[in-house]
């Protein structure tokens, strides 16, 4: 395009190529640029490495957080299936209106299972595991009430609930209990810790955006001949700025490899001490690593951090350079 | 091609680079410019490379007043006006053959399209065989070619130059003007901007001269001890 010369043809656009050929070279242009861009890093080692320690350590505590939110939400999750309700029975009941309720009960569709644990049966659990065995041989009758342990379908906080106090108005039933407290208890835990590791990671985020917006501002202010230079040969902003962008490309790239690598490091070292713990509690809790689809997105997140940083500074710095 | 009309120029602080100066430069003609440092040559160049806007007046090329284009179109006004600095200029960390293909490179120029065209200016200015080279490795006389060819790589309609002879013994300054000739010999308008009275003395063309930011002379230098 020549604005003062209609006549002149300029730029390889005026020249024959076809519409394909342009398209494949906007491509390698874009490729030849990146490429550039890497070298240009790998020319300053040090600068560069920093920048993406940096960077890639910044990443690495949101990243860490949000795995041990999703296991911690794994562990009570686990916790939420185990959601029963007790079915307290009055003491006047007769054990034939206790089993008819069991057999209404278990035709309910809201009701996966319904066990029933008798005064008999309960009391011999009790003996056994309270230690109390021989003090309750002095006991004239059996204190402790049948119980119908029902298991349901839908064991989210809320819909247990529900169940829960229309269970309670069942006339032979003394009274109805969900032990759920515990279990709000925690989801209120973790959804503290789950905003917590937002904030924080808001904030690491946003100092990664600074480091590499000033790391670009340096290479700008050292590259100020040069960018003078093709200002001064007809250099368009978009074509100088665009060196810098995919330098804040890579930065995120590596930066984001070195976060995932690093975070990998730290389950690996963290794992022997979970199975020591996990099997002192039987438990076979597997510590979950990141999924590939985190992977993908730490690594666009980083990527996007980069450009941005980047870009920010650019816009800034770039115009204020002007030949004299 | 170049009209300068009614241009003034001050700086804050009040000093005046130019004052009212008129003159018109034809398609295909060549012309020198000259007078004491600090007369105002440079200044007239900044502003037609769009550097400097003036303060007053009008720069035209090709009848379009540059001060009526957007900052956004500065670039495309530069490709059409190749400019030699007194300094050079150059990319010191790039070959010389990447500082002369940087404008083709800047206009979307790749592969052997690019390479034709800035082995056809290497091959100019007669410096073919340093094109690997680093300008830093190479004399001020080959440097100032350098900045000759990447000045000329895009064949731009208008060529201007400033002191392009500036630190150069007589037998080079010569042969750059050489050169200049023959751009201006294929139809291009060149403005060498220079303080070398004798070169403009022996080169005989159309001399704008200033003084104290006016024009004090327009036409052929009368020439004191020459012929």
């Amino acid at each position: 395009m020549s604005i003062l010369f209609s006549s002149r043809a300029s730029g390889a656009k005026a020249s024959r190529v076809n519409p394909i050929q342009r398209f494949v070279m906007f491509f390698v242009h874009h490729i030849r640029q990146a490429v550039f861009s890497l070298g240009e890093l790998w020319r300053t080692p040090g600068s560069s490495l920093m920048t993406i320690a940096v960077l890639g350590l910044s990443l690495t505590l949101p990243t860490t957080l949000h795995l041990l939110v999703k296991n911690v939400q794994q562990i009570s999750g686990g916790f939420a299936k185990a959601a029963e309700i007790n079915l307290f029975i009055r003491d006047t009941a007769t054990p034939q209106q206790v089993q008819s309720l069991k057999t209404i009960l278990e035709a309910d569709s809201q009701i996966a299972g319904v066990r029933h644990i008798s005064k008999e049966a309960a009391m011999a659990e009790f003996r056994e595991a309270s230690g109390f065995g021989a003090a309750l041989n002095y006991l004239t009758d059996n204190p402790l009430p049948d119980v119908l342990v029902v298991l349901p379908v839908h064991t989210e906080p809320a819909a247990a609930r529900q169940l829960q106090q229309q269970l309670e108005k069942e006339r032979i039933v003394e009274f109805a209990k969900l032990d759920l407290e515990w279990l709000q208890r925690l989801d209120a835990l973790v959804l503290l810790l789950q905003q917590a590791v937002v904030a924080i990671g808001l904030l690491l985020l946003s100092a990664v955006l600074l480091i590499v917006s000033n790391t670009i501002r340096l290479s700008i202010i050292n590259k100020r001949d040069e960018i003078e230079v093709m200002k001064l040969v007809g250099a368009t902003d978009a074509f100088i700025q665009r060196p810098f962008l995919y330098t804040g490309l890579w930065f995120g790239v590596f930066g984001g490899l070195l976060a995932f690598l690093v975070t990998e490091a730290l389950l690996w070292w963290l794992r022997g001490a979970i199975a020591s713990i996990s099997s002192l509690y039987q438990s076979d809790f597997q510590l979950q690593a990141m999924s590939l689809h985190e992977f993908g997105g730490l690594l666009l997140l980083a990527i996007l951090l980069g450009v941005m940083g980047s870009y920010l500074s650019v816009r800034r710095h770039l115009r204020a350079i002007e030949p004299s | 091609m170049l009209q300068f009309d009614q241009v003034s120029k001050s700086y804050p602080g009040g000093f005046v680079a130019l004052e009212r100066i008129n003159f018109r430069i034809a398609k295909g003609e060549m012309v020198f410019l000259t007078g004491h440092s600090g007369a105002g040559k440079s200044t007239i160049l900044k502003l037609i490379s769009m550097i400097e806007r003036p303060s007053t007046g009008r720069v035209m090329i090709n009848n379009i007043d540059l001060s009526r284009l957007k900052r956004s179109q500065i670039p495309y006004v530069r490709r059409d006006v190749g400019i030699i600095y007194q300094n050079h200029r150059l990319l010191m960390n790039h070959t010389v053959f990447d500082n002369v293909a940087l404008p083709l490179v800047i206009e979307g120029f790749t592969g052997k399209e690019m390479v034709k065209r800035v082995h056809a200016a290497l091959d100019k200015v007669g410096l073919l065989d340093k094109q690997r080279c680093l300008p830093q490795t190479l004399s001020g006389g080959e440097q100032q070619r350098v900045g000759i060819a990447r000045a000329v790589v895009n064949k731009p309609p208008l060529l201007l130059a400033d002191e392009p002879t500036g630190n150069l013994d007589p037998e080079l300054s010569r042969d750059i003007m050489r050169v200049f000739e023959a751009f201006n010999q294929v139809g291009v308008s060149v403005l060498v901007a220079t303080h070398d009275l004798g070169l403009i003395a022996r080169m005989r063309y159309r001399t704008l001269t200033l003084k104290q930011g006016r024009m004090i002379n327009d036409g052929l230098m009368p020439a004191p001890g020459v012929l």
